[in-house]
């Protein structure tokens, strides 16, 4: 059995906030999961599997949610699945779920990844509980000053990240950050929390939901006939590696290169810069975007940062990037890394409304986890062959 | 006959099964693991995928299965991913990856130290977090209630439920892997006092801590490490709705339907590895499987001889590899479960090459 | 409570959890706390617990149309819980049970405040037992007792309908040290640096390390090495504290990465002594000052900086 084609034909999800207490944790994600089954023209009938992903059960303090959350996704008498890779959770998810269609193990399949963090206190989670920690960015903050002093890069390159990806959000409708008087000076301004990272350069803490039904050639026509059109997957690829030995590079991390070289060479593409129209890309701390364009070939090394000053990552840029306005503006922790899928494959699909990109045929998805050491990402196009090979 | 589709699994290993072992989980992993890629005759660098069934509550810190990524070997970078689930469901992972096709070996690894902590404490977590969680109702409290239904019903008696544990125990004594073995008294054993009525010590499953690993490759490649590859002709596995208060405690309808989808019904097995935690499952799965009354189920013990969580069901599939390696029957099916009551279930058929 | 064995570390994780209910748990709570148990209507049946949703089809229910069922009820099934843990709703002996209640068509989990095993059977007839205090919580119902009349009945409404819920989960682990360490706590009690050098690579790895993760080679006291108590700051950050359960810190706190003389070994987000946030920079020559038996940090030696542009990227 080989690879088969898979098509998503549904995305949903919620309205992203701090905190989501007007619904309980199966009303969140069934928020998501409804409005994906509804874009697909599905009912939860129409499902063969669930694929469900979230990071540490401790946020909320719900272990193996799976099984909780069984029937609230319709898996009752179904194949209930659960994956979690920390951070990248989101994007693995959405993986697995192709995986699934793709061996013609499945015909329909439904992949939802969710946090719903306000139910506990992330810093609490991401610690253990213990006192100091680190929290999330205090751990990659070095990263981040490495990267800065390597490439040579102007101090505003962070800043200016900001503030993209919140103008950004302003035209999404689910973003969690509506910060529409988001300036440089502002950003600049703002509490340093995790040096060189200031307040207004790091992600919220959100509760919210993704889902995304995926299904096989027959289903991805079927929509397309239908006006309803499909984005369809040419590849995608996971990587993990160790995240301390002495001399590891954690700014461009061979886990990241090795990722991408496989994801391309399944798409067919041999110059990312060039083939890939836009991109939605795994930045919680604004100096991630130049990292990762960097680190996934799309920028040269030390030249990602370029990308950013010249404006070439922005909406009306020649490489939009984030355009959903990203983890900066939306961070459920499980769900973010699908919802970087989902959006690649709404710009794809032409259905990114107010902030589509005219023309967008390929996309990239693409989320990281723990210390920069796991990478889920696939890249979608609005036909199974866009490149003519 | 095996076609390119088909996947096999070429090597496997089983921890000690202890009380409470001094070994970290990463420790436990990566001996398996050394284990599992010398059984199969290869090494770590051969390995294209590896997916970690384990959880954060049973290790007690959020991530823990980060650093349990040194053990596995993501050197130089690996396709690898993380189930929160007993480690059967990461080799239903590794088994869909490899169908595509484009790569050939892969293993899965379970682990669980379920020393560390009171399980009373923990299981309530996975419930139902505004009905049952609360109440501390956790999953020995619902096997009982599963238990008392059964014995209402008719379909076992305390008796019986006492002989399949000695069964179970008994045959443990020939397996090396076990943490409780040995023949005891069923009269004896039927006056001692419930430790959760109906259930009675000999009924639960001991506090297990271990780890399993299982090594699995795509046909052409399988034939080519390994001379006596046991196939896998069938993987699937169901869930159904949580509250065991909606549902027919007497059944295993998930069960049932991935056994349908494994295809254990082509034909017969010779026996049976499941993940029978509770003596009064035997009873259900039994009959959810459609098993011959004369079928063997767990040889090797079961979980009434080792139980360690997130690790047990990944462990019925390595032992029932070996059943067929050495000879004592060609096809046999395993069985993982998740949840209250059999919430969720896994359903495995191996067969051996034709003698 | 005995100390732990040598080896062993105690740890609780310990969280106030409040969960959303959202319109039908939250309705059902409400209910609870005025001493009312309600199910939801599910096509022709009663679902008591009550869900959004159809769990059989997933299809969404109506939010409002609920309906009162009980308060007394049948035990379907029950177990007896001799020796309760301290997230059971009682501590004294009690019953579980599934009791479908008057009404509804699935059944409800509680306790049942039977006395003793031998009063509870299959079939037998429980009402609620209300406590005082309500909170809009399952155990608003203190358990079920055997009978048709529910007990400790009153006016009390809330004032409020309720939409939130504590929980508070706390579980201790009794966790292995593991060998490295243990004798690399053993090394740090004697104020000894230690760490241990991969036999195929080289590489040198801090003290507890257990394993070299590109050779995947287990790391033994064969391998260790006396390290240098002196490393040259790489990098670093400056982090200001949140407030959380369990936070310790007040104000703004550097953690640094120091690369280890004479080694390759970099150890991560140590803490600085004597070095004020505004002048923690890359280069600064350092020197491990000890606690009783750990690291309490890295202290600047006063010699000039290390000037090499590289360093910074010494992360790991």
């Amino acid at each position: 059995m080989s690879h088969q084609p898979c098509a998503v034909v549904g995305v949903g999800q919620t309205h992203h906030k701090t905190r989501r207490w007007d619904v309980s944790l199966g009303g969140l994600v069934r928020e998501a999961a409804s409005r994906a089954l509804e874009d697909a023209q599905m009912d939860w009938s129409d499902i063969d599997a669930v694929v469900l992903g979230k990071a540490p059960d401790l946020f909320e303090g719900v272990m193996k949610p799976e099984l909780y959350l069984t029937d609230a996704l319709g898996a009752h008498g179904k194949p209930m699945f659960r994956v979690h890779t920390a951070g990248s959770v989101g994007a693995t998810t959405g993986i697995v779920a192709a995986h699934h269609v793709e061996t013609g193990r499945h015909k329909r399949v439904l992949a939802v990844a969710y946090q719903k963090q306000s139910e506990g206190n992330a810093q609490f989670a991401l610690g253990s509980g213990r006192g100091g920690s680190l929290g999330a960015g205090g751990a990659f903050a070095p990263y981040m000053r490495s990267y800065i002093a390597r490439s040579g890069s102007p101090l505003d390159i962070g800043p200016m990240v900001a503030v993209k990806d919140r103008l950004n959000a302003l035209k999404n409708p689910y973003a969690h950050l509506k910060l529409a008087d988001i300036s440089l000076e502002k950003v600049k301004e703002s509490q340093m929390m995790w040096e060189p990272v200031r307040y207004l350069e790091s992600c919220p803490s959100s509760d919210g939901a993704c889902a995304v039904v995926l299904t096989d050639e027959e289903g991805g026509k079927a929509a397309a006939a239908d006006g309803r059109p499909p984005a369809w997957i040419l590849g995608t690829a996971v990587r993990s590696e160790p995240s301390t030995f002495p001399g590891r590079d954690p700014v461009t991390p061979q886990g990241a290169f090795d990722c991408a070289d496989d994801l391309y060479k399944q798409a067919g593409i041999t110059n990312p810069r060039e083939q890939l129209d836009c991109a939605e890309l795994y930045v919680p701390f604004s100096w991630y975007e130049p990292m990762w364009l960097e680190a996934h070939r799309i920028a040269e090394k030390g030249a990602g940062w370029k990308m950013v000053e010249s404006g070439e990552t922005a909406l009306d840029g020649d490489f939009p990037v984030n355009m959903s306005g990203g983890v900066l503006s939306s961070n459920p922790i499980g769900a973010s890394g699908l919802l970087r899928l989902a959006e690649a494959a709404l710009q794809v699909r032409g259905m990114a409304g107010e902030h589509q990109i005219d023309g967008a045929k390929v996309a990239l998805g693409q989320a990281y986890g723990a210390a920069a050491q796991y990478f889920s990402m696939w890249v979608v196009a609005n036909s199974l062959d866009p490149f003519g090979r | 006959m095996a076609s390119s589709d088909d996947i096999a699994i070429i090597g496997w290993a089983v921890s000690p099964m202890e009380r409470r072992t001094a070994k970290t989980e990463q420790q436990m992993l990566f001996e398996v693991v050394s284990d599992a890629v010398d059984h199969a005759g290869i090494t770590r660098a051969d390995v294209d995928f590896t997916v970690a069934g384990s959880c954060d509550y049973v290790a007690g810190q959020a991530f823990s299965f980060v650093q349990n990524i040194d053990a596995v070997g993501a050197w130089p970078p690996k396709r690898d991913s993380h189930v929160e689930m007993d480690g059967a469901w990461a080799l239903y992972e590794t088994w869909i990856r490899l169908l595509a096709g484009d790569i050939d070996v892969a293993l899965a690894t379970g682990s669980g130290r379920s020393s560390t902590a009171d399980p009373a404490l923990i299981y309530p977590m996975e419930m139902d977090p505004f009905y049952l969680a609360p109440l501390g109702a956790d999953a020995l409290s619902f096997s009982a209630l599963q238990a008392r239904a059964l014995l209402d019903a008719g379909k076992v008696t305390e008796r019986q439920m006492a002989e399949i544990a000695l069964r179970s125990r008994t045959s443990a004594k020939d397996n090396p892997h076990t943490q409780v073995s040995g023949e005891f008294d069923l009269d004896e054993a039927l006056a001692t006092d419930y430790v959760r009525a109906p259930l009675r010590k000999h009924d639960l499953p001991p506090i297990t801590d271990g780890a399993a690993c299982v090594v699995i490759a795509r046909a052409d490649k399988a034939r080519e490490i390994c001379q006596n590859p046991v196939w896998i002709k069938g993987f699937a596995h169901y869930s159904e709705l949580h509250n065991p208060g909606m549902r027919d405690l007497l059944t295993s309808p998930s069960t049932t339907l991935a056994a349908k989808a494994a295809g254990l019904d082509e034909a017969p097995v010779d026996f049976a590895e499941l993940q029978v935690a509770f003596s009064h499952e035997e009873v259900i799965l039994r009959e959810a499987l459609g098993l011959e009354d004369d079928t063997p189920v767990n040889r090797s013990g079961g979980p009434l001889a080792a139980n360690p969580v997130m690790a047990s069901g990944l462990v019925r599939i390595a032992e029932s590899a070996r059943q067929i390696r050495e000879g004592q029957g060609r096809r046999g099916v395993a069985h993982a479960t998740s949840g209250p009551c059999l919430q969720q279930n896994l359903v495995c058929v191996l067969e051996g090459d034709e003698r | 409570m005995t100390a732990p064995a040598a080896g062993t570390v105690e740890m609780t994780i310990r969280f106030p959890y409040k969960r959303s209910l959202g319109p039908v748990i939250g309705a059902f709570m409400t209910g609870l706390a005025s001493q009312q148990i309600l199910g939801i209507r599910n096509g022709a049946e009663v679902m008591c617990p009550p869900l959004e949703w159809d769990p059989r089809t997933g299809k969404e229910l109506q939010h409002d149309d609920l309906v009162e069922v009980g308060p007394a009820g049948t035990v379907v099934s029950w177990t007896w819980v001799p020796k309760p843990s301290a997230q059971h709703p009682l501590d004294r002996p009690f019953a579980l049970a599934l009791i479908k209640l008057d009404g509804a068509d699935t059944s409800l989990t509680h306790a049942v405040d039977a006395g003793s095993l031998d009063a509870m059977s299959t079939g037998m007839r429980v009402a609620p037992r209300w406590k005082a205090e309500r909170q809009g919580h399952i155990t608003d119902i203190e358990a079920f007792v055997p009978g048709e009349e529910p007990q400790g009945l009153d006016d009390v409404l809330p004032d409020e309908p309720v939409a939130m819920m504590p929980y508070n989960a706390e579980i201790p682990y009794t966790l292995p040290i593991a060998v490295n360490t243990l004798r690399n706590a053993a090394a740090l009690r004697e104020h000894r640096l230690i760490g241990l050098r991969c036999p195929v690579c080289s590489r040198t790895y801090a003290g507890d390390r257990a394993f070299c993760p590109i050779d995947t080679t287990a790391l033994t006291a064969e391998h260790e090495v006396e390290l240098p108590q002196t490393g040259t700051l790489t990098n670093y950050t400056i982090i200001t504290p949140v407030q959380y359960p369990g936070q310790t810190e007040t104000e703004p706190f550097a953690r640094c990465m120091i690369l280890v003389d004479d080694s390759d070994l970099v150890l991560g987000y140590q803490p600085v002594i004597d070095l004020p946030v505004d002048q923690v920079r890359v280069g600064v020559r350092v020197q491990l000052v000890w606690g009783d038996t750990d690291i309490d940090g890295w202290q600047p030696t006063g010699d000039p900086d290390v000037d090499d542009p590289d360093l910074v990227n010494r992360i790991y």
